[in-house]
């Protein structure tokens, strides 16, 4: 189910209005753009196990900060990444893209 | 021996502490927060061998558990708490990402007694540990049942078997102190002939409440049998014992009972105890205690002799005064 308000423009946290939540939202969002960085990084420099680990935990805590697009973003890398293993680049393509979306999503995200 | 827990005090009551142990510090913020109204004390572990030790040390009530950490896993610290007897029964809720039926039934072989899968909804978690920790509290509360004693709420007699074994044997491997107090309330079948078995009832009641009253912390108070408690005192030489048993004995004779003003009750103690290596064994023990309750009730009752069992003779008896 898709949680953006709008046409994604921006991704609101369907918490942020939660008033036990949203101090622990805007935490997560203000560390969302240091998240994606460790990510792409361990992207460029080939890094499967540490992008997976990053993976993993987005997919884990998304839904929990009401994010639940990132939740299934992130699984999906994760799973191109189970899949692959450590050796093939035949899924980069596949990675990359899922990569990118995941990135965007995240991006909405922090301008909300 | 057993791996419940071991109160001072029967039924005691304290707040639930929850052990959560996962990687992600993602989901340690977002259970603390969604948890803050359960009225539960929280612990933290970020790797499998940090909850491990901090499960030995501080046996929360219930742990939350992430399978899939680097390092040691969930499993492996499940696997290592079933090998400890403190944390055997520990309840365990399992988190994890992964769907495989195989983790799952290896959670519950290794004592799990619940299973979420990540992304977890937070308020499924929340009546989940509330289901957890109602079960735990249930079966801490009938196996403490088992150990105490109805009448007085004092703990049993097969408790106090249990312990003084357990006791016996840990000073025979550390040499720490240890007393024994055999009681027994004078002419007590006269209280029960002449006012009733109500009334005696409520003497032996009271007595458990002045029991509780005036012994110490670590001091276990027993029912024994009938009109007979006793009151072991571990980490307690003789001498210790004789001022905790004082105490008792005094507290008893100046009891005033308002529904019946004429009565008065009194009651008559033997102390043994030893504060190196235990030169009896553990029966033994209680029959040196033993004499020395006879030998108080043959001195005038409302007396208290005492043994030191590590410098015997002496013979220190207390005379009613």
């Amino acid at each position: 189910m898709p949680d953006s308000t709008s046409s994604g423009v921006r991704l609101r946290s369907r918490f942020a209005d939660d008033p036990e939540m949203s101090d622990l939202v805007r935490l997560f969002i203000s560390e969302l753009p240091a998240r994606i960085n460790t990510l792409t990084h361990a992207m460029h420099e080939q890094q499967l196990e540490a992008m997976q680990r990053m993976a993993h935990q987005l997919r884990g805590a998304s839904t929990g900060y009401g994010f639940p697009s990132i939740g299934a973003a992130a699984a999906k890398v994760e799973d191109i990444l189970h899949a692959t293993g450590s050796s093939q680049g035949e899924n980069l393509e596949q990675l990359t893209s899922s990569v990118h979306e995941l990135v965007e999503l995240c991006r909405l995200a922090s301008k909300g | 021996m057993t791996s419940l827990p071991v109160h001072h005090r029967p039924l005691e009551d304290a707040r639930p502490t929850v052990l959560i142990v996962d990687d992600s510090i993602d989901v340690h913020r977002l259970l603390k927060v969604r948890l803050k109204n359960e009225d539960l004390d929280f612990l933290s572990a970020h790797t499998g061998q940090e909850g491990l030790a901090l499960a030995l040390c501080r046996t929360p009530s219930l742990m939350i558990l992430d399978l899939d950490m680097p390092g040691m896993d969930g499993l492996a610290v499940l696997r290592k708490m079933k090998e400890h007897p403190d944390t055997q029964h520990t309840p365990v809720i399992v988190l994890s990402g992964q769907h495989s039926p195989r983790d799952k039934v290896a959670a519950f072989e290794l004592g799990a007694v619940d299973y979420v899968t990540k992304p977890f909804e937070l308020t499924e978690l929340r009546v989940r540990i509330r289901s957890a920790l109602k079960m735990q509290q249930l079966i801490s509360m009938l196996a403490q049942r088992a150990q105490i004693d109805g009448l007085t709420g004092l703990w049993n007699r097969a408790f106090f078997d249990r312990r003084w074994t357990e006791e016996h044997a840990r000073l025979t491997r550390h040499g720490h102190p240890l007393t024994l107090a055999i009681m027994d309330l004078d002419h007590f079948k006269i209280v029960n002939d002449t006012y009733g078995h109500p009334a005696g009832d409520a003497v032996l009641q009271a007595i458990g409440k002045i029991l509780q009253r005036a012994s110490r912390q670590s001091d276990l108070a027993c029912r024994y049998g009938g009109e007979e408690f006793v009151l072991l005192m571990p980490d307690t030489t003789a001498a210790d014992a004789v001022v905790v048993g004082e105490r008792i004995r005094n507290a008893v004779a100046s009891s005033v009972w308002p529904q019946h003003p004429d009565l008065r009750i009194t009651i008559s103690i033997g102390v043994a105890g030893c504060s190196g290596a235990a030169p009896l064994s553990a029966e033994q023990w209680i029959e040196a205690a033993d004499r020395n309750l006879y030998a108080a009730k043959r001195a005038g009752r409302n007396h208290l002799v005492c043994t030191d069992l590590s410098v015997q003779p002496p013979r220190l008896v207390k005379a009613a005064g």
